[in-house]
């Protein structure tokens, strides 16, 4: 093969896919090339097609997919492959590593003998027993697992080391280009600065090829030498990394950018990307005014205790205190695991705490539940993933008014029930509200739904709201949306919050203060300012170094 | 609006369905024998299942007079399985719903009610799932009184145990959607995440369900009565009683097929009706029921 | 705490890994102690049954038939009727327990006597069927699922639908009279067979024809359709991408990783219907008067003898009671995700 051939190109490639008489076009037209070594970022958001793109490489997309224009792979046309020819190529010419490891990988084989399929399968003669152990052995080696992780079932394995056992495979038959798609979305941000690491030096020592998708701009920036962004199926933007990063001129690439804010730069702070008309409220003064006096919302030293099976006791939460004042957005910071989902649930009653209490305004939290709903009027909750949190059979209507039917609210002084459903989505901004209220979730996009449900708490007039990753499931453009609706919120109604996330961005984006959970206890407390910009602790400081920079790597 | 909404749904849902041909012709054929069946003593004259004023010879083959034959007794077999879908009908609807409502409320209970309530009702599902439910029905219907009523009552409360596992699943299921957690943090209790949210959306399920389950009550009806243990009065025959009156009278050996073939031939194509609808039911709703 | 720098994974992972030894000897404890749950259930259910739940015993067992006073005294005696309910309990669950179901009315032997003379035809004639049934079932679910909707799989979930919606002594029934005279119709071996090994088993085989394919037709419907919805719900799993992606074969993708974890709720479903089968047999016996337990229940029935009856319904419910006990365990050695939990 001559020196210009190209390890990969795609020229005018479109896939379409048709389910009866629907056609829908999932990428359009993209012309895409890499050489060999080289690395190249795929960014965009969900549905921009560029899952569509990685698995098209392999033609592994369902029979429902029209594929056009050319796919080379070393100069040879996928497309026109024979079956015999493409299941040679694959995975020897080009491995993927899927998102998801937990899916992508054969619950009932243990990893080893996964790992090992594709060398037997690819090799011309059986390999004798001992060399495969040897070559997986090798392999798990490369991705630093311990050869004894090779019996384990995937299940018995952490989500990074899954995403490692991928990995190995991968490299199984020594490909010359490997497609990640999302290889870290899952997992938390120590984790993903190692896997992301690891995957850049085998990449970079072995000349490998590498087309990594991402919907977030700051992982694609750190790995990759050129970036391309991806939008409704074409390609709008396509460059070195760190020109794009710095200087995006596509609109969508703009957004992609800002939703992953750098934490530190004072552009960013109070400051999420929006585009809202709305505009974004005065940051509040520089330190709020009443710190003494009975704050909102206390915890007293709670603690929450699971027993396991075999008695294995978990302290998901062990020995909080935790402060909310009134007006006031706190971010509580953890990894998976921390307990920090616990020791919400735990203050909004859903969790009985082990010991310790809530004392919200003064007054212990009581426990028994027809007690608490007097209490659950003042605190609400707006969860991760708005789509499951709407009831699919009840309108935007229903799901706002549960609440308020819930407490026997409607039709008081503050007006029938309809009204008060229109003010609720009318502060969500959802308007005019009269036409969303007939809608089911189904008919919303992601951004409305959490809307929806956020009206569905501003309906019972809370003065908190206990937010789990609100944007977590939500699309980059949408995610600063939902942030400035919360500063404007705040700054409307005087409404606190206690936003609970993994995403340090996110933090410096709206909160006042910082908590910082690691295994059950506050690690770090203190104004945003301070704990994100001189942290204290070395578990903080440990989350702040593993942020994927979007300062892009030198190759 | 809610009830507009409603509607749409299920005119939405009945195209669906309309779509699959098997269903439809599922539909159809039940439709045929449960009017039969309602209808039959209008067409019919139920003096001809009394033995003692049977017209016919021995166990006569088909003729114009009797177009099915008949049986020992020289009644008329096609009089005799027309009588007998009522019987059949009755105790395949009854039995079943019996049996769906049992397993309804204890797999809602199990499941919502988690804990001891949930360990206990799982314990005792578990145990009439295993054990042999039509060794067990036989045991009830012969220490009862022989009758329709314990009939239904041994189907009704043997077959119960699948059910309540189907809906426990799909209610465990419904209550890991964040939405409950929602409810609960706007302070439904109980009562109100049973009724708004998990109950609307098992119910699906459990109509197909029964849907799926009449004809597998049929069958145990059938095979009850041809034990022996189905409804002894001559008047009200099922199809299972005919069935064994052919056994007793050596039907097989006398090659009597019109005597053989008849009931037999109903069960099937009343069971296979209710399965076609069933599963075409099934399709139409599990999409939703996996969005849901 | 100042042991805090940068976690592991380990640290992260979201569950401890399994402890292998001791938490298998307690998930094999735990599903034999349900077990004896159950057995304990069924031994209490069959004294409500066949002792509380008739009103009078007696009266029901000489349902339909004259009796002399004297004797209905005798055999009330006999069965310690007149003893308060709970001494009765204590001594049917004492005489349980050493292994005394009872003499039957008919026979005028114990229960169990009668029992084990006819467990073996009935285990032979259920073995058989199932082992049949199960691997009929999975290879035409497989197939059916692997290639859903075309003309195979319309026609087998067809025809299996058909045979299910069928009750299984109609089926014998028209067996019979469809092969009269090819296959023996009834018993377990004539009476003029030669007593030497190879010609009996000739001869049992031969009549074990007949019942095995009514049983077999009946039952083999449920484990193919199970497996081909298994099958289907496993067919978009991700891990059968990178299968392909792997580059193995349409079939090796099939045979290696998708039948295996389909095979799994599938193998459960076996064990739990047992009982259907149970009930197959027990119509399938009745019908070609093959000498097991289902034809012994029936007889137990037709003769209102309930002393039989109740060592029938207890002992075929302790029989699947234990198969699911070792199906449990069974399950737990294939799949390693149980292993864990």
């Amino acid at each position: 093969m001559g020196e210009k051939t190209a390890l990969l190109e795609l020229r005018d490639l479109s896939v379409r896919y048709r389910s009866g008489t629907r056609e829908v076009e999932a990428v359009r037209g993209v012309d895409l090339t890499l050489d060999a070594g080289e690395t190249l970022g795929l960014a965009g958001e969900s549905g921009c097609g560029k899952s569509t793109l990685a698995m098209s490489v392999l033609r592994l997309l369902p029979t429902s997919a029209e594929i056009g224009g050319e796919i080379l792979l070393d100069g040879e046309d996928v497309r026109r492959m024979k079956w015999g020819r493409l299941r040679a190529v694959r995975w020897t010419s080009a491995a993927i590593v899927f998102q998801g490891a937990m899916h992508a990988l054969n619950p009932v084989r243990r990893v080893r003998d996964q790992i090992a399929e594709p060398i037997v399968l690819h090799s011309k003669t059986q390999p004798p027993a001992g060399e495969l152990r040897k070559r997986v052995t090798e392999l798990l080696a490369q991705v630093e697992l311990p050869a004894a992780k090779g019996d384990a079932y995937p299940h018995e394995l952490s989500g990074g080391q899954k995403q490692r056992v991928m990995i190995a495979m991968a490299l199984a038959c020594e490909p010359r280009l490997i497609i990640a798609d999302e290889p870290t979305t899952a997992l938390d941000v120590i984790v993903q600065a190692q896997v992301l690491d690891l995957m850049t030096n085998l990449v970079a020592q072995r000349d490998i090829g590498l087309v990594m998708i991402s919907h977030d701009l700051a992982v694609l920036a750190s790995t990759c030498q050129r970036l391309a962004v991806m939008y409704e199926g074409r390609v709008v933007e396509e460059g070195a990394a760190a020109s794009i990063i710095a200087e995006p001129t596509h609109p969508h690439t703009k957004a992609l950018a800002a939703a992953f804010p750098t934490v530190g730069d004072p552009e960013y702070r109070y400051a999420p990307a929006t585009n809202s008309p709305l505009g974004l409220p005065d940051p509040p003064a520089a330190e709020p005014a009443a710190t003494d006096g009975e704050p909102l919302l206390r915890t007293e030293d709670l603690r929450v205790t699971f027993t396991g099976r075999g008695r294995v006791v978990t302290h998901a939460v062990a020995g909080v205190d935790l402060e909310v004042r009134r007006g006031e957005i706190v971010a509580l910071v953890g990894q998976s695991g921390s307990g920090k989902t616990t020791l919400a649930r735990a203050i909004l009653g859903l969790q009985p705490p082990t010991s310790g209490r809530v004392v919200y305004d003064g007054v212990p939290v009581p426990a028994t539940s027809r007690a608490l709903r007097a209490y659950r009027r003042q605190v609400q909750l707006v969860l991760q993933d708005p789509t499951s949190a709407l009831n699919p059979r009840h309108s935007v209507y229903e799901s706002v008014a549960e609440g308020l039917r819930i407490h026997g609210l409607a039709g008081g002084e503050n007006g029938t029930e309809r009204e008060r459903v229109a003010a609720a989505l009318e502060a969500a901004e959802l308007r005019p509200s009269e036409e969303f209220m007939p809608l089911l979730p189904h008919q919303l996009s992601g951004g409305q739904r959490q809307r929806v449900v956020i009206a569905g708490a501003l309906a019972l007039e809370p003065n908190l709201l206990v937010a789990d990753e609100p944007v977590a499931s939500l699309d980059a453009s949408v995610r600063g949306e939902i942030l400035a609706l919360l500063l404007r919120l705040r700054a409307k109604l005087d409404l606190a919050a206690l936003v609970i996330t993994h995403d340090l961005g996110l933090a410096w984006n709206i909160a006042d203060r910082v908590a910082v959970m690691y295994r059950g206890e506050l690690v770090e407390v203190g104004p945003v300012d301070e704990v994100l910009r001189e942290p204290k602790h070395d578990y903080t400081r440990s989350l702040l170094a593993a942020l994927p920079t979007t300062q892009p790597t030198q190759a | 609006m809610v009830w507009r909404r409603r509607g749409a749904a299920f005119a939405a849902g009945w195209r669906e369905f309309a779509k699959q041909r098997t269903g439809l012709a599922g539909l159809g054929l039940l439709v045929v024998i449960v009017l039969l069946a309602v209808l039959a003593p209008v067409i019919t004259d139920q003096e001809g299942l009394d033995v003692t004023k049977a017209t016919g010879g021995t166990m006569e083959p088909p003729s114009a007079e009797f177009p099915l034959g008949t049986d020992r007794s020289g009644r008329s077999v096609l009089l005799l399985t027309l009588w007998g879908s009522r019987m059949s009908l009755t105790v395949g609807l009854v039995a079943t719903l019996l049996s769906i409502a049992i397993g309804t409320v204890i797999g809602i209970l199990a499941a919502h009610y988690g804990r001891w309530v949930s360990a206990t009702l799982m314990r005792i599902t578990d145990f009439f799932l295993v054990l042999p439910s039509l060794v067990l029905a036989i045991a009830l219907s012969t220490v009862l009184q022989q009758g329709i009523g314990t009939i239904i009552l041994a189907i009704g409360l043997t077959s119960w145990a699948s059910g309540a596992r189907l809906v426990r699943a799909q209610t465990l299921t419904i209550e890991a959607r964040p939405y409950i957690e929602r409810s609960k943090a706007l302070g439904g209790g109980h009562a109100h995440v049973i009724t708004k949210h998990v109950l609307p959306a098992v119910l699906p399920l459990v109509f197909v369900n029964t849907t799926l389950a009449v004809g597998s009550a049929i069958v145990a009806e059938s095979t009850l009565s041809f034990l022996g243990l189905g409804d002894p009065d001559p008047m009200r025959p099922s199809w299972g009683t005919m069935l064994r009156s052919a056994w007793l009278d050596s039907a097989v050996i006398a090659g009597a097929w019109w005597y053989l073939l008849p009931p037999g031939i109903a069960i099937g194509i009343v069971v296979l009706a209710f399965t076609m609808c069933g599963r075409a039911l099934e399709s139409v709703l599990n999409p939703r029921l996996r969005e849901g | 705490m100042s042991d805090i720098l940068i976690p592991t994974e380990e640290a992260l992972a979201e569950a401890p890994p399994p402890t292998r030894g001791g938490g298998a000897l307690r998930y094999v404890l735990t599903k034999i102690g349900g077990g004896l749950i159950s057995l304990a259930l069924v031994i209490v259910l069959g004294f409500l049954l066949f002792r509380v739940l008739p009103g009078d015993v007696i009266q029901t067992m000489f349902r339909g038939r004259p009796a002399a006073p004297e004797q209905m005294a005798a055999l009330r005696r006999q069965l310690g009727l007149d003893d308060p309910l709970y001494q009765q309990f204590f001594d049917y669950v004492g005489r349980l327990l050493h292994g005394d179901l009872g003499e039957s009315y008919v026979y005028r032997v114990p229960v169990l006597q009668k029992i084990g003379e006819r467990l073996g035809p009935t285990l032979l004639l259920v073995g058989v069927s199932t082992l049949i049934a199960v691997a009929l079932g999975l290879w035409l679910g497989t197939r059916s699922a692997w290639r859903r909707g075309n003309r195979f799989d319309r026609v087998a979930t067809g025809v299996a639908l058909t045979l299910w919606s069928t009750p299984t002594f109609w089926l014998g029934m028209l067996l019979l009279a469809a092969s009269s005279g090819l296959f023996p119709t009834a018993g377990l071996v004539d009476s003029d067979t030669p007593p030497d090994f190879l010609s009996q088993a000739v001869d049992i085989a031969h009549h074990m024809v007949l019942p095995t394919i009514t049983l077999v037709a009946v039952i083999y419907a449920q484990y193919q359709l199970v497996m081909r919805s298994s099958l289907i719900e496993e067919m978009d799993a991700d891990y059968l991408t990178t299968a392909r992606a792997k580059g193995l074969r349409d079939d090796l993708v099939r045979r290696r990783h998708a039948v295996p974890n389909a095979l799994l709720p599938t193998v459960t479903l076996v064990f739990l219907h047992l009982g259907f089968v149970i009930a197959g047999a027990v119509t399938v016996e009745t019908v070609f008067s093959w000498p097991g337990l289902g034809l012994l229940t029936y007889d137990a029935l037709s003769n209102r003898d309930l002393p039989l009856l109740q060592g029938t319904f207890i002992v075929l419910a302790a029989a699947v009671i234990a198969m699911n006990v070792i199906a449990d365990v069974l399950y737990r050695v294939l799949d390693p995700r149980v292993r864990a939990a």
